[in-house]
């Protein structure tokens, strides 16, 4: 009994970590510019077809395709701004559409170049086991990942709390007038968010690709989940995105080993809807909460 | 001389066009196949629709001079109302009948769609008991839920194992698979534990750690899909739970998982009616191989001779109904129920409800990059590994 609740926890944790990858990026492009993009689990995808194709064709580490993946994405994710720069009327309702749109067609994009085949890392060092206390288990790739994810999360925090860009991109998320009054450029901050957006996407594309497997529709899924948490933990807070993910993974591993595996979304459901029933904003939430 | 030979070849002329019957009864026949080209199920929908246009090639290539065959295809993005939208479109479009369909929940309203219109739906992308239990006039398929299942429990059965662990997606026909699997182990004994998980489970760590601690079985069963079997043998891999065997369905003894996955597959079993690499002794079986390599420039699989299969017996019905005089009078059914044929996946026959009872499955084992048939004994082509694990 101690075993699994063990065990269900510890893969919530990690699972809880991958969702946090995915849904920081959301949460950072929705703190700074007040839009939900949801392409940005496309955008995932993308990098995670990226590693793909470089270990396919190239032999490549799926580490070493970072920065190809970087690249593409943050190419992808700056051609995704530019087009939401240009509405200028009814910007939430609009960038919805955009977005989901552009998400159809990365989807099929993914599609026609890459085939509806899944497709996993053949590396087999990222699916050796790591045991804890011969208790808890994981594969290698969630543990390194999980990790990696965690520095690079608390890297964002730090540019955010810390740098002049990071300062910059709060002020637009608290008061875009006030922001702009005190020198902050708006287009450039919101690209550089949209920019940090796909380093976190490319990030964790590599990770699902390692650890995961990969499709194409596997992008839309991860915008729905990474949606859910961003509003769970309040829109637009960082360190909340960390802890409503985590609080999700758990909620699914502890479901899995107690109840049933096929119940496992609805249990992430009815957090969601428990959490916001009780508190409205989400658990981190006030309405300019980005990197608190 | 020139007027005898201006009258001869008049008379040849008027013959030509009055009397032979290759000429003056060639037709154009446009069959319609609605398939998930895109979504979840994109990937077995391309490997359907594959084997589909493999089947008209063959045809085109056979009846060339008498007959020619097209087929127009509507993705349905793997969506059960655009299968319905797809059906209709294609109907309207003026198809002689249908063929394609996969999954279950897709299938379902998309055939009674064309029974509604009385248009013959040809599939074998779904096993669910329920789509032949409708007893639908025009609905027909080839494969079954029975079929997989008897595979299955005929192996466990080799195997003399005491308890199995199914694993299993919680979507219809995976559903049906596996509660057919429990109902028939059991009733030979065999202590089974049932674990069904959704269609978004991405890490089966702590599942595969109740089966591990819990059930403690001989065996793991798989009903599911292709990333659903990549999970669990990693999650197997990782937490090594003490058993002598693990077993699938279908999409799993395939190329494809060998190609793909080769650290993962080793000595797991999964239904398949071929070895990999593909051996054929049969002509017909040679050709249709030969056709798939020069139009997809790869080996077939599974997807492909179903596809193949199902069209190639609707195209041969279509023909006879045509021939009768009453393929625009409904009588496609009634000849496709005449059906009774031996094909690259065995004898086919179709009963009232339009299912084909012959219908059984063979299992193959990845044993080192190949995937070797191992039961039933008489189909096989290698020796079974076991007591042999994947990790």
């Amino acid at each position: 009994m101690l075993s699994l609740t063990l065990q269900a926890l510890f893969s919530g944790v990690l699972a809880g970590g991958y969702y946090a990858m995915v849904a920081v990026g959301l949460a950072l492009v929705f703190g700074t510019m007040r839009i939900i993009n949801l392409a940005h689990g496309e955008l995932v995808l993308l990098a995670a077809y990226v590693a793909y194709a470089a270990e396919s064709q190239y032999g490549l580490n799926p580490v070493m395709a970072i920065p190809f993946a970087l690249v593409i994405v943050g190419a992808s994710a700056a051609l995704v701004y530019a087009l939401l720069s240009r509405i200028d009327q009814d910007r939430e309702i609009n960038s919805l559409i955009l977005t989901f749109g552009l998400g159809i067609i990365l989807t099929n994009a993914v599609l026609m170049i890459w085939a509806a085949d899944i497709h996993s890392t053949t590396a087999p060092w990222f699916q050796e086991s790591v045991v804890v206390a011969d208790t808890l288990f994981a594969m290698r790739s969630e543990v390194v990942f999980f990790v990696g994810g965690l520095v690079l999360m608390a890297g964002v925090h730090g540019w955010l709390n810390h740098s002049w860009q990071g300062r910059a991109v709060r002020a637009l998320s608290s008061n875009r007038n006030a922001a702009k009054l005190m020198g902050v450029n708006p287009r450039r901050t919101e690209i550089l968010s949209f920019l940090v957006a796909a380093l976190l996407a490319t990030f964790a594309g590599i990770a699902i690709y390692t650890g995961k497997t990969i499709f194409p529709s596997l992008g839309h899924v991860m915008t729905v989940k990474a949606f859910i948490i961003t509003v769970l933990a309040g829109m637009g807070s960082i360190p909340g995105v960390l802890i409503g993910a985590v609080m999700i993974g758990c909620i699914e591993s502890l479901t899995v080993t107690y109840v049933s595996a096929s119940l496992q979304e609805l249990a992430g459901m009815i957090l969601f809807l428990v959490v916001l029933f009780v508190m409205p904003s989400g658990l981190f939430g006030g309405r300019k909460a980005i990197a608190r | 001389m020139v007027r005898m030979t201006g009258l001869m070849t008049a008379a040849v002329a008027l013959t030509l066009a009055l009397g032979a019957p290759g000429v003056a009864d060639a037709k154009d026949y446009l069959l319609g196949s609605q398939l998930p080209l895109s979504g979840n199920l994109a990937r077995v929908g391309q490997g359907m629709s594959e084997g589909i246009a493999v089947a008209v090639d063959l045809a085109n290539k056979q009846y060339a001079g008498k007959h020619t065959f097209k087929v127009t295809t509507i993705d349905d993005e793997t969506s059960p109302a655009k299968g319905v939208a797809a059906v209709e479109k294609l109907i309207a479009q003026g198809v002689v009948a249908l063929t394609g369909g996969y999954g279950s929940n897709i299938i379902g309203p998309a055939s009674e769609a064309a029974q509604k219109a009385g248009m013959v739906y040809m599939t074998s992308g779904g096993v669910t008991p329920d789509l032949t239990g409708r007893g639908y006039k025009t609905f027909f398929r080839i494969n079954n839920t029975e079929g997989y299942a008897k595979a299955m429990i005929g192996l466990l059965g080799d195997m003399q194992v005491k308890k199995v662990s199914v694993v299993y997606l919680n979507k219809e026909a995976t559903s049906n698979l596996a509660k057919q699997v429990q109902a028939d182990l059991s009733a030979k004994g065999v202590t089974v534990g049932m674990h069904e998980f959704d269609g978004a489970t991405s890490d089966f760590k702590p599942l595969l750690n109740k089966v591990k601690l819990q059930d403690r079985p001989d065996a793991i069963a798989m009903v599911g899909y292709e990333n659903d079997y990549v999970g669990v043998l990693r999650a197997a891999k990782v937490l090594k739970p003490d058993v002598k065997a693990v077993v699938g369905v279908w999409s799993l003894a395939t190329a494809q998982m060998a190609k793909e996955f080769p650290d993962l597959m080793e000595n797991v079993y999964g239904t398949s009616m071929l070895p990999y690499p593909v051996e054929f002794t049969q002509p017909e079986a040679i050709e249709f191989s030969k056709t798939y390599a020069r139009l997809f420039n790869k080996e077939p699989d599974y997807l492909g001779q179903f596809g193949y299969v199902q069209t190639k017996l609707l195209i041969e019905a279509v023909l006879r109904a045509d021939e009768a005089g009453t393929l625009d009078k409904g009588g496609l059914a009634d000849e496709l129920r005449k059906t009774d044929a031996q094909t690259l996946i065995g004898r086919v026959t179709f009963d009232e409800k339009g299912d084909n009872p012959n219908f059984s499955h063979r299992m193959g084992q990845h044993q080192q990059g190949k995937v070797v048939l191992v039961w039933p004994p008489e189909a096989a082509n290698g020796k079974m590994n076991f007591p042999a694990r994947p990790w």
